[in-house]
């Protein structure tokens, strides 16, 4: 057996970054023992998980998130390529360090629940922290793409980070002259939207999540749309109306979606489109 | 199969390249030692004219610790590099454009059936890098077992690596275990697909039912979608239709659809009881 580097979390975490991450984090295993419920544990899917690392990365570009038409980020989607990321380094700690690397499927095991909550780990691995619209932000880089990679090797561990991106100043100033946020503002629960919170003590406290109707709006056109117009094709009697549901523009862009899942995955961005955290600190011309 | 990041010569060069872009093992055979056991029209010649050569790129699968998983869903779902096709695509920019000769990926995808325009188990099986294991036919590599091909044809003549000397399966520990049981790990974990015969410790016959572990491999895809749709279709009760669209089992199927390398397959126990490459699968 080969000893495990004395700087073997830095190693990783350049490899992280040379394969693409914006940012790559290390939590202890059993940090997730009193937040995570049994199953859904580093140990429950890889016996004798020491470490959980996290990369961040292949957020929406600054000009994506400056695109005038919607369209963009509609059907631009690039978070497969942080899912490269986790791949290439859980292959290359088993093959460069000699401990066993899981890459935890993005995917879920059955219905929504994921095998391992990407945004707990996130917090854990003190890369990012939740925010009142939800997404797990980054405080340089704002709202990102994660990859999960458990492993046996003990690597040294990162902390929670002391202070999250969100709420912003200017939602922290907005909150106290208006009682709302940007993201608040622009998805309240109140109005037909998915979002409830408030800031108490300078945080962020979500009071209420519509996920359903969240899940719905952000996937209009996937697995979801996929489904619902089939469904309604299978209950429509006339043949005509039937054939325009089929080649109607809704079901031709949930197939489209579909089929290239790694470039349209989302269609909804409004809360980040207008958090000021989300979108980096670093200014463009 | 070489390690060839060291290699200087043109096909050390070449390998080198696949080996950077991700491939786990690249291996060289002469186009025209497909002419014996290929039928016409599936030859490397029928699909690129004058090919001379054709490289053939193993990649990884699922890492060691994703075998090891208790949770039988991981190794479902669990996400592939598919590394070998990016090599692929690395070597024939660098035979175009460096070396003024042209080269294409191999086509592997079914055109009708199972049938592809070009065989990658035999692609794998001429360029030295594995050979036909009694677990329904998977090429075993020597050292790391199971890995995933992909191809190239190029009509730039190069030398061929020589097919391998000795066939991977079976590996010494399941010739053992045949003399003494009458059988190997993956007969006995799987009698319902496969079936083979052992003599004097190599491979007698060899067959396997591919309907039924085809379905049982990919139990999300293609074949599943089809399945639900017709079934989908064929109820009468709306109720009972909606149940159908949204339940589980479609769900998934339309997330491994579209997510096609995240859910490539659903069995392995085959390969899973298999010893080849298992030093590679024991880790810290």
């Amino acid at each position: 057996m080969t000893p495990l580097p004395a700087d073997a979390a830095n190693l990783v975490k350049k490899t992280a970054l040379k394969s693409g991450a914006s940012v790559c984090g290390i939590a202890d295993a059993s940090a997730f023992d009193e937040p995570a419920p049994a199953g859904h544990r580093p140990g429950d899917l890889l016996p004798g998980a020491r470490s959980v690392i996290v990369v961040g990365g292949a957020q929406p570009r600054a000009g994506d998130w400056r695109a005038t038409s919607p369209a963009v980020l509609h059907s631009m989607g690039t978070t497969e390529r942080i899912q490269s990321v986790g791949r290439k380094l859980a292959q290359s700690i088993e093959s460069e360090l000699g401990y066993y690397a899981l890459y935890v499927p993005p995917g879920t095991a059955s219905g929504d629940t994921p095998f391992l909550s990407f945004m707990l780990a996130a917090e854990l691995a003190g890369v990012g922290s939740r925010s009142l619209a939800g997404p797990v932000l980054n405080r340089e880089h704002g709202f990102m793409y994660w990859s999960v990679v458990l492993t046996t090797a003990p690597l040294a561990a990162d902390g929670p980070e002391p202070e999250g991106a969100c709420p912003a100043p200017a939602c922290r100033e907005m909150w106290d002259r208006e009682g709302t946020t940007p993201c608040l503002q622009v998805c309240p629960a109140s109005a037909g939207g998915c979002l409830s919170g408030t800031l108490s003590a300078g945080r962020p406290v979500r009071t209420f999540y519509d996920a359903a109707r969240c899940n719905s709006r952000v996937h209009t056109h996937w697995v979801g749309g996929f489904q619902k117009i089939l469904e309604e094709t299978l209950n429509e009697p006339d043949r005509d109306k039937r054939k325009m549901l089929l080649y109607g523009d809704f079901f031709t862009r949930t197939l489209w979606a579909v089929t290239y899942s790694s470039t349209n995955i989302a269609q909804c961005f409004e809360c980040m489109r207008v958090c000021p955290a989300a979108h980096g600190l670093k200014e463009m011309r | 199969m070489t390690d060839a990041t060291a290699d200087t010569t043109l096909e050390g060069a070449i390998k080198a390249i696949g080996l950077r872009a991700g491939a786990r093992v690249v291996g060289i055979a002469a186009a025209e030692a497909f002419r014996e056991k290929v039928p016409e029209g599936y030859r490397p010649e029928d699909i690129l004219p004058g090919a001379r050569s054709v490289v053939v790129a193993g990649g990884d699968g699922p890492t060691a610790g994703a075998w090891r998983s208790p949770d039988h869903r991981v190794m479902e779902i669990t996400g592939y590099d598919l590394r070998e096709n990016v090599a692929i695509h690395a070597m024939c920019d660098h035979i175009e454009s460096q070396l003024a000769h042209y080269a294409i990926q191999a086509p592997s995808l079914p055109m009708h059936g199972h049938e592809p325009p070009m065989s990658m188990m035999h692609a794998a099986e001429l360029a030295g890098l594995g050979s036909r294991s009694l677990a329904a036919h998977i090429i075993l590599n020597p050292e790391y077992g199971l890995l995933y091909y992909a191809a190239l044809i190029t009509t730039l003549p190069l030398a061929p690596d020589p097919p391998l000397a000795r066939p991977a399966c079976l590996n010494a520990g399941c010739a053992a275990m045949y003399k003494r049981l009458g059988t190997t790990p993956c007969l006995r974990v799987c009698p319902a697909c496969l079936q083979g015969t052992v003599k004097d410790g190599v491979i007698e016959t060899s067959t396997y039912d591919r309907e039924k572990c085809h379905s049982r491999a990919q139990t999300y895809g293609i074949g599943s979608f089809q399945k639900g749709l017709l079934a989908i279709v064929n109820e009468d009760d709306a109720a009972q239709r909606r149940t159908m669209i949204y339940g589980d089992f479609f769900t998934k199927t339309l997330q491994s659809v579209g997510f096609f390398r995240d859910s490539i397959a659903q069995c392995f126990e085959c390969m899973r009881v298999c010893p080849v490459g298992r030093k590679h699968r024991k880790l810290q």
